[in-house]
């Protein structure tokens, strides 16, 4: 049994309402909820995410309900977001497929770390269209005819670190967008994005930055 | 001795293992301030939180390398603060952080 495989069993068997939880093979967990249909996860020990490994995990297990990225640092590319949704599997962290048990919604489930701000951006009214790069990269073309590049950390307070790597990992963004509504971004943090070219946000900034660009 | 490694990370490692685990197989934590924080601390958690206290630079890249070939088959979520940002912030208070070798030390007790 994969390390990841062995984490996650141990974690989903303490969700509330868990009847059981068991390995079935490779990378797949069954999951046994009191009065719900049972939930087949496959838990990645990939550092990314990428539409081809989804595809060849969903070929790999037809009836997958969720797919985990175990790392913290797992990264999820927008075609592989596009490509789960589509096929309705839901799709997230550990703790993504915690919450997505205990309510009942594992095949539509999102990462649960930046599902919100997701959603939040996408109701704006400046906002004509939206491209989701990865699951914390996101391009906005803005009614004016704009378009920026925003990138989203969730961390409570963003370090420089934070802003550094989002930039090297991602390239280049217009925004970094602290997306935790909780804490605010060091001061490190936001002369980090100054030196680098971006403006470290939380979201009323955000907001009137895209309503004014 | 790979193979030894792969066994040791397969295993649900408690917060004092870790830090030993840690400590041994990433030589650069002993040029910065390292900690563990969260409910890893209490119990084993879905991953463990280590928050990294020093300068920016080379011996950063390095420590970083060194981590991520310590987790690869270890659920770590990791933190780099500058010493400034710690002193802003005071994370290590609030959060109750640990001392890594304070936490090593415990488990040869």
């Amino acid at each position: 049994m994969s390390w990841q495989v062995n984490y996650a069993l141990e974690n989903v068997r303490k969700v509330p309402r868990v009847t059981s939880a068991e390995h079935v093979h490779g990378d797949a967990i069954k999951i046994t909820v009191h009065n719900q249909p049972d939930v087949l996860a496959v838990i990645s020990n990939a550092y990314t995410i990428t539409a081809e490994l989804a595809t060849q995990y969903h070929q790999e297990f037809p009836d997958m309900d969720f797919l985990c990225g175990y790392r913290k640092e797992c990264v999820w590319e927008g075609g592989a977001i596009r490509y789960l949704e589509d096929n309705t599997i839901g799709w997230g962290s550990a703790g993504t497929l915690s919450s997505a048990i205990s309510t009942g919604n594992a095949k539509t489930a999102a990462h649960k770390e930046y599902v919100f701000s997701y959603r939040l951006i996408r109701q704006l009214r400046c906002i004509m269209n939206i491209v989701r790069e990865f699951d914390r990269v996101l391009t906005v073309n803005l009614s004016s005819g704009c378009t920026l590049r925003i990138g989203m950390i969730l961390d409570y307070e963003p370090t420089a670190d934070a802003v550094r790597t989002l930039w090297d990992r991602f390239g280049p963004v217009d925004i970094v967008w602290n997306i935790n509504p909780n804490g605010n971004p060091t001061q490190n943090a936001i002369e980090a994005g100054r030196q680098l070219g971006c403006k470290v946000v939380k979201w009323d900034e955000l907001k009137t930055l895209l309503q004014s660009s | 001795m790979g193979r030894a490694k792969d066994a040791l990370a397969k295993q649900l490692m408690t917060a004092e293992e870790v830090a030993c685990y840690l400590l041994e197989t990433c030589g650069s934590l002993a040029e910065f301030e390292s900690f563990m924080f969260g409910s890893s601390l209490s119990a084993v958690g879905s991953d463990y939180d280590i928050l990294i206290v020093g300068p920016s630079g080379v011996s950063l890249t390095r420590l970083k390398s060194e981590l991520r070939a310590a987790a690869n088959e270890l659920p770590l979520d990791v933190l780099y603060m500058l010493p400034t940002e710690a002193a802003e912030t005071e994370f290590v208070i609030r959060e109750g952080c640990i001392n890594l070798w304070q936490l090593a030390a415990s488990t040869k007790r």
